[in-house]
């Protein structure tokens, strides 16, 4: 078997918004030229700045936080946090500033999957979550989701739940419930998003189908969980990368024991992994709970 | 083809069109559209890219280093990014020889691209069983041979760093194949002019200088290396001096054409290293940027050469080497360099 041919393109795409976002965050709006094939929910994109600009060296895989076609072009959303010497020089950009795009890449949500989507958010890994809502939500509106999708989303204290009007709205047009928590306890109940999914999870009508983006402590806690008692569960991971395209093999992730049994090394497609290591930016970064090692995942 | 020169060309000449700027070079018994190669390891095997980039406008394609058997690679990380550069830990990870020959050749073939087959072994007799399989297979135009790997245990820069090994495995090795043999090697040595004699002597038709750099980062908050091994291999702009400076080394010490590599990001890169001795440059780290770096690359050098009224890349090509830079014209000796 040889993996479909890639779809992602290189393109220049141009700042059309970007502005405060709460508690040190930013929203980011580009619009591409296209061809350029709109990302799904937990596909992202290698975004690069001119040299000029910049004083980082490679491109910085980016999230997409919601897509919209405005006047035949595409417009990109993105949620981040300037913390690094990259993102911070992105921060930097006004409307108008024109940057490269490399996508759309990887594989992102299986929304497609039978059963109650429950979408767990961990602080700004509530980008892709928001942009899965607005997917769920169409879905709705045409009669095409089956049930109405929760999220829960948790985070330090009230200022790090960013994007919570966003989340409030998306939930609203979904007709789905939002659910919030906080470490400190200065919004909704003090504790961590697992616990939150253990509180809420026997009011749902079942099966259930987790969908989750958040720091890799958590993700691990949701796939745990999951694992325990059987229910399907899908878990947006990150990594340092270079190339985002599966070519420079730099961001490996452990496969569990079962993955690791069920891959033919001959016929996985070569741009994914190898037995032993899954690519997080072409095998994933989307993964099935059980097809990693969540043991040797720091 | 022309010699290499050892005079540069002279001054204040009229600029040529830029479609009548000869690119073509040639590498002992491979003649390259253009002079411009991607390095091993930053361009698959040849056909992940190729949806966004013609490969067959590419000088050639050198492979990710095969090796008999796959490999796994190294655990994370692999990748961290410094200052102007990166450092690699991958540690040859690749589909082994036979995947390559059964699914990714006859897609190679197809596509049109010249391919140098990036090999890679621990010890000498392993790298004749690969050259046993491919020496002769049809779509593999040349071969470079992985002397030069640093994240690995076995078989990698340390290992081959020895002239006596280099000249004894390439006589070896020479008979296996009428393809062209380029010897890739390590910047982390001595004398890398040694090693591109030695490699010259035991029969090569080209060297590649060089590979990456031993480099090191340190994660201060776990208090270990941010690699997953405790060094890994550091490419990109940062090096290019360094590299440069390899090559001229290489260049000066040998007749067999010199292939050029590291940190190259444009056309004017490329020129550094065409002047100071390089027949052919490989583009890397700046696919990883942008996946066409390489044609840009390209269309830059044919303008550039254009600009400066030179219709012949293997003109410029050595105008800096016959001499040590900045010092007393060397013995004439070193000026009858050719290009084979």
């Amino acid at each position: 078997m040889s993996a479909a041919r890639p779809v992602w393109r290189q393109s220049r795409a141009r700042v059309v918004r970007q502005d405060d976002h709460g508690a040190g965050h930013r929203w980011l709006e580009l619009e591409v030229k296209s061809p350029f094939v709109p990302p799904s929910p937990g596909q992202f994109v290698q975004l690069r700045l001119p040299s000029a600009a910049s004083p980082v060296l490679l491109p910085r895989p980016m999230s997409v936080a919601g897509v919209a076609r405005a006047r035949g072009a595409l417009r990109m959303g993105f949620l981040y946090a300037p913390v690094g010497t990259g993102t911070l020089a992105l921060a930097g950009l006004g409307a108008g500033s024109e940057v490269e795009v490399l996508g759309p890449l990887g594989r992102g949500f299986p929304l497609e999957h039978p059963g109650t989507p429950v979408l767990l958010a961990g602080g700004r890994g509530v980008a892709p979550l928001l942009f899965a809502a607005d997917v769920l939500a169409r879905r709705t509106r045409r009669g095409r989701a089956p049930r109405p999708a929760v999220l829960l989303f948790g985070a330090r204290g009230r200022a790090q739940l960013v994007g919570l009007e966003a989340a409030h709205r998306r939930l609203a047009a979904l007709g789905g419930r939002l659910h919030l928590c906080t470490d400190d306890g200065s919004l909704g109940p003090r504790c961590d998003v697992v616990h939150l999914l253990g509180r809420v999870a026997p009011g749902l009508a079942g099966p259930l189908v987790l969908h989750a983006c958040g720091p890799h402590a958590m993700l691990k806690a949701v796939a745990l969980w999951a694992l325990a008692r059987g229910v399907p569960a899908f878990l947006a991971m990150e990594s340092m990368m270079a190339c985002g395209t599966g070519v420079c093999r730099g961001c490996p992730l452990p496969r569990s024991a079962g993955a690791r049994a069920a891959c033919d090394p001959a016929t996985e497609p070569s741009l994914h992994g190898n037995r032993e290591w899954a690519m997080c930016c072409a095998e994933g970064p989307v993964f099935a709970a059980e097809d990693l090692d969540w043991e040797r995942i720091e | 083809m022309s010699s290499r020169r050892a005079a540069p060309p002279a001054p204040a000449r009229h600029p040529v069109p830029v479609g009548a700027v000869d690119l073509a070079v040639r590498i002992g018994p491979l003649r390259l559209r253009n002079p411009v190669l991607t390095a091993s390891g930053t361009f698959g095997y040849g056909d992940e890219y190729a949806h966004v980039v013609d490969v067959k406008a590419l000088g050639g394609v050198v492979t990710k280093t095969l090796t008999l058997e796959p490999r796994s690679g190294n655990p994370p990380g692999r990748i961290v990014e410094t200052a102007g550069g990166m450092l690699n830990s991958i540690g040859l990870e690749n589909v082994g020889l036979e995947r390559f020959r059964r699914e990714k050749l006859p897609r190679l073939r197809a596509l049109g691209a010249t391919v140098v087959a990036s090999l890679g072994g621990e010890t000498p007799a392993e790298l004749e069983r690969l050259l046993d399989v491919l020496g002769h297979q049809r779509g593999i135009a040349g071969f470079e041979l992985n002397f030069s790997c640093p994240n690995v245990a076995r078989g990698g820069a340390r290992y081959w760093a020895v002239p006596r090994r280099l000249e004894r495995t390439l006589a070896r090795l020479r008979p296996l194949t009428k393809k062209a043999l380029i010897a890739k090697l390590s910047p982390d040595v001595t004398s890398i002019g040694d090693l591109a004699r030695a490699c010259e002597q035991g029969g090569a038709d080209a060297v590649t200088a060089c590979n990456t750099f031993v480099g090191m980062a340190v994660d201060l908050t776990r208090l270990r290396s941010r690699l997953g091994r405790a060094c890994g291999g550091l490419s990109g702009p940062a090096i290019k001096p360094l590299a440069l400076a390899r090559c001229h080394e290489a260049a000066r010490a040998v007749r067999i054409p010199v292939i050029g590599s590291g940190g190259i990001m444009d056309a004017r890169d490329a020129l550094e290293y065409l002047a100071v001795g390089a027949s052919a440059v490989q583009v890397g780290t700046a696919t990883f940027l942008q996946p066409d770096a390489a044609l840009r690359v390209i269309a830059g050098l044919r303008a550039e050469l254009a600009a400066r009224g030179i219709d012949s890349v293997r003109e410029w090509s050595g105008v800096l080497c016959g001499e040590p830079l900045g010092e007393k014209p060397a013995a004439p000796a070193a000026s009858r360099r050719r290009t084979r």
